[in-house]
């Protein structure tokens, strides 16, 4: 609805004369114009002609509402209703815009002729019709009125329209700069004619200069009528060849003609490139059947591509295709039908033909097909959800995939990295090591791969292997501050393996290798402990005692880094007097505990090299019972909680983890965990004291954690209530190493590391049979795969889907007010 | 520059051009606008350098993507006769402009939609 603002009243400080005029004017305010003219034309009737002004003001508005309709011809026969004698009309920048949308230039040029140099205008609106007068004076020009003074403003205006007019067309018959720039300069840069003079100057200096000529450009407003041809010449300016039929797909027809015609298209190049363009811009479908048209003018084996290029995007058109081009083959025609399913979305028939595509290539051997059926294993792990980052979890098809482009393509570096992360994370040991081995093999000096051995070595406690790869790497690298820290800790554990072997001088050297690795502006605290505390345990003197003392405080000091010292001192033996460590400990244990403090502490004792050393490390903890305790009072959340009930279990801190369930409990009653938290506290980590209905309890609780995606905390649950099965049958028979019992370990320890998380993804993904498929290949890659058969291991795949298929059906079951046992 | 042009395309080279041809026309193109004079035309280039720089790239560009190659080549063909800024455009095509400006501006100054 057009705005109404902008009417008022003649006599708009007095009260309306009359009903009439009250509902005349209320009409405008409601934006009821044609009512409004009714009550108007009434007005000037009855109460004479003061009203004609606001009837005009309701013609205006209702010719602004039709015109926003496209009804311009009605739009202007309105504002002709309100014409003057001299032929002016109310609204003359509308008119002229509805004459313009008719085609009916040369009248919209003399109409706006009309207004230059009378003054009847405000001074905004004379400035917009001024320069819309002047492009209409170029564009169909009007007789020009000899009879004007030529010094009054308006005969100066006609005479800058002489000149604009004479520039132009000097332009246009191809007259040189020379020429052309003396008429531009009697253009005067404050007229109405000022963006012609700049854009035909911007036009004679395009083809030596562009950023020049865009640069004349700049002061031509958007907003000016203009505006159009600087946008043409812009666009012709920022467009070279190669693009130019695609850059002016966007453009509107004059433009595109302008595009053509600078750059000196003939008229059969223009239309046959307006043809394509046109085809292009109408769709694949359109330019397939244009292309398809071309095969006689054109050279067919490009017509033949690029129709190919478009069928994954028109794969209806494959018959014509081949009836044009002859038969695809079998490759390509999969390949086609894989990239239309993608464009659909359709990722199962995608799936689908690209096998086919890679079924046909694998019936031939050469190296080509080999890379390419790398690539296409590479999309195909990609649409299972592999995304590009190594860090990315993988479900078994994206890995399946992997595997295969691997084995299409060895050579891929990025695929084995991936596949190296994978196996590490998955626990696959042996496919890590071997993959690891053979990488290196073929890539010796590779940065990444000497990390990924590094990794493996460490882990497989092969401590000056992992250094001399290490050592490779910092050859290859000799400032990357991650194989320098790596290498630190290496050596520290070497330092460590020597110190338990009573050789403290072979563990100072190492210490010495390591702390030449050490960047001065980034002094390494595990370092400098070490080292403090193996000068302890040969000299034991206060010096070494005071070094220790600033390496805590270089780490930040507090109980965890005493803590920290107080593992390395366990970790290298426990040689020499560790009393003063046990005064620090305590004394550090004033300061309150914080949520960070407690954390890192139980973050220290998780590694596995402490592990090693359980009962001491628990006896470490137990030593800071009182100091955790006071920790309970902190508003943990149970998922923070979660490492530190880890490292109270370890300790068997019960007491204190009591309290921190009770503590968990007050602040939040329907969080299971904490629930648990209480009854592993309660019956002292034995599940085997368990009433029947806490352990049904525990049973929901888990069952719950698992239906809301959280299995870290389902799987803990379940770990502790098969604690209890496991002691119970310890109980019933001996340690007896049969061969059964030895098989049924391998199964269950196969079927253990598939998560049922990882199945319901599975199934979600894939449906039922697919995923028993890659169950049943999981299985067959895990040590089970070495003992039992094929048959055997696709029934037991058979049996994990199903039940997670029934786990995800179950319905909720209502008892309580708790929410695991509401669901 | 247009963007998403194919890399083909873009780097003005064969489907089946090797290593060296890519890498010989890319330098040239980089030597010919160089990032510190036209860092936007420099990142397309690098842009489609990058997409085709191995055997491997090549494949995925070919196999995965539809290409617009041979499109680009039927179009330059078109073109081959063009040479910017070498002819003038038609009375016709700067009057009928010169109305698409007047009728876009006296729609701004009325607040009506000009599609």
């Amino acid at each position: 609805m057009p705005a109404v603002e902008n009417y008022h009243c003649p006599n708009a400080l007095a009260p309306p004369a009359s009903p009439g005029a009250a509902r005349a004017m209320e009409a405008m305010r409601c934006g009821q114009f044609r009512d409004a003219i009714k009550l108007f034309k009434q007005l000037v009737k009855e109460e004479g002609p003061h009203w004609r002004d606001g009837l005009a003001q309701a013609y205006a508005a209702r010719a602004r509402e039709l015109a926003a309709k496209g009804m311009y011809e009605e739009a202007q026969i309105l504002l002709d209703n309100t014409a003057a004698q001299d032929g002016t009309v109310r609204d003359p920048l509308l008119y002229v815009h509805c004459l313009v949308k008719r085609s009916r230039h040369q009248k919209a040029s003399e109409h706006a002729l009309k207004y230059v140099g009378t003054g009847k205008l405000a001074v905004a609106e004379a400035a917009r019709l001024g320069e819309v007068a002047a492009a209409l004076s170029l564009a169909a020009p009007c007789r020009l009125d000899a009879a004007v003074d030529p010094h009054s403003e308006r005969g100066k205006w006609l005479e800058q329209a002489a000149a604009a007019r004479q520039a132009l067309a000097a332009w246009l018959e191809g007259k040189p700069h020379e020429d052309i720039d003396p008429l531009l300069s009697r253009i005067s840069m404050r007229s109405d004619f000022k963006a012609v003079r700049l854009i035909l100057k911007a036009l004679i200096t395009a083809p030596l200069d562009a950023d020049r000529a865009r640069q004349l450009m700049d002061p031509v407003s958007p907003q000016s009528p203009f505006a159009a041809l600087r946008f043409a010449v812009e666009a012709a300016l920022a467009a070279p060849a190669s693009d130019l039929s695609r850059s002016s797909s966007a453009a509107s027809g004059p433009e595109r003609s302008f595009l053509l015609e600078v750059n000196g298209l003939s008229q059969s190049g223009c239309q046959s490139l307006a043809q394509l363009v046109n085809a292009e811009s109408s769709g694949p479908g359109s330019l397939f059947a244009y292309l398809i048209k071309q095969i006689e003018k054109e050279r067919a084996d490009d017509i033949r591509k690029a129709c190919l290029s478009l069928l994954p995007r028109v794969p209806d058109r494959l018959s014509r295709f081949e009836k044009s081009f002859g038969p695809l083959s079998a490759f390509d025609k999969s390949r086609v039908l894989a990239l239309a399913a993608e464009t659909r979305r359709d990722w199962d028939a995608a799936e689908r033909h690209w096998r086919a595509a890679t079924a046909s290539l694998e019936a031939t051997g050469d190296a080509q097909p080999n890379l390419a059926l790398g690539v296409i294993y590479r999309h195909l792990a990609h649409l299972a959800g592999a995304q590009d980052g190594i860090d990315e979890e993988l479900d078994d098809a994206a890995v399946d995939y992997l595997e295969r482009s691997h084995r299409s393509d060895p050579d891929h570096l990025p695929t084995i990295l991936r596949l190296i992360a994978h196996y590490r994370a998955k626990n696959r040991l042996g496919d890590w090591s071997r993959l690891i081995e053979d990488t290196l093999a073929r890539f010796p000096a590779e940065a990444a791969v000497l990390l990924a051995a590094v990794e493996r070595a460490a882990c497989a406690g092969d401590l000056n292997w992992a250094i001399e790869l290490a050592h490779k790497l910092l050859l290859l690298d000799p400032i990357n501050p991650t194989v320098r820290k790596r290498m630190i800790e290496l050596r520290i554990l070497l330092a460590r393996e020597k110190m338990r072997a009573n050789r403290p001088d072979l563990a100072e050297q190492e210490i010495a290798e390591a702390l030449k690795l050490e960047l001065s502006e980034a002094p390494s605290s595990p370092l400098r402990i070490a080292a403090a505390v193996i000068a302890m345990g040969n000299a034991g003197s206060s010096a070494a005692a005071a070094r220790l003392r600033e390496a805590v405080h270089l780490a930040g000091g507090g109980v965890c880094i005493w803590v920290q010292a107080s593992l390395e001192h366990l970790l290298m033996g426990g040689i020499g007097d560790g009393s003063m460590l046990r005064r620090e400990l305590k004394a550090a244990q004033k300061a309150p505990p914080t949520k960070e403090a407690i954390l890192s502490i139980a973050s220290a004792v998780d590694g596995d090299a402490t592990r090693e050393h359980g009962a001491a490390v628990a006896s470490l903890i137990r030593g800071l019972q009182r100091w955790l305790l006071k920790g309970a009072t902190l508003a943990w959340s149970a998922d923070e909680v979660r490492p530190v009930v880890a490292m109270l279990r370890q300790a068997e801190a019960y007491q204190v983890l009591a309290a921190y369930a009770k503590q968990g409990l007050a602040r939040n009653r329907s969080e299971g965990m904490w629930h648990f938290y209480r009854l592993i506290a309660e019956t002292k980590g034995n599940a085997c004291v368990l009433s029947e209905a806490d352990a049904e309890e525990l049973g929901d609780i888990a069952d719950y954690a698992a239906h809301n995606g959280r299995l870290h905390d389902a799987r803990l649950i379940w770990s502790f209530l098969d604690s209890a099965d496991d002691r119970e049958s310890a109980k019933d028979t001996d340690v007896d190493w049969h061969l059964d019992d030895l098989i049924s370990n391998v199964i269950s320890g196969s079927l253990m590391s598939i998560s049922p998380g990882e199945v319901a993804s599975l199934i979600a993904r894939h449906g039922e049979a697919k995923a028993v498929k890659f169950v049943a290949g999981r299985l067959q890659k895990s040590p089970a795969g070495a003992i039992l058969p094929a048959e055997k291991l696709r029934e037991l795949a058979h049996e994990i889907v199903e039940e997670v298929m029934a786990e995800i059906a179950r319905p909720p079951r209502a008892r309580e007010n708790r929410p695991w046992q509401q669901r | 520059m247009a963007a998403a042009l194919d890399p083909f395309t873009t780097l003005g080279v064969d489907e089946n051009a090797g290593d060296e041809d890519i890498k010989r026309r890319y330098l040239a193109l980089v030597r010919a606008f160089p990032p510190d004079r036209d860092p936007e035309r420099f990142q397309v280039y690098r842009a489609a350098f990058e997409a085709l720089c191995d055997e491997r790239k090549r494949l995925e560009a070919k196999l995965l993507n539809n290409s617009d190659a041979a499109l680009a080549r039927l179009r330059l063909r078109l073109l081959a006769e063009a040479k910017p800024f070498s002819a003038r455009a038609s009375k016709a095509t700067l009057c009928a402009l010169l109305v698409e400006g007047v009728a876009r501006a006296s729609a701004q100054g009325e607040s009506l939609v000009e599609p």
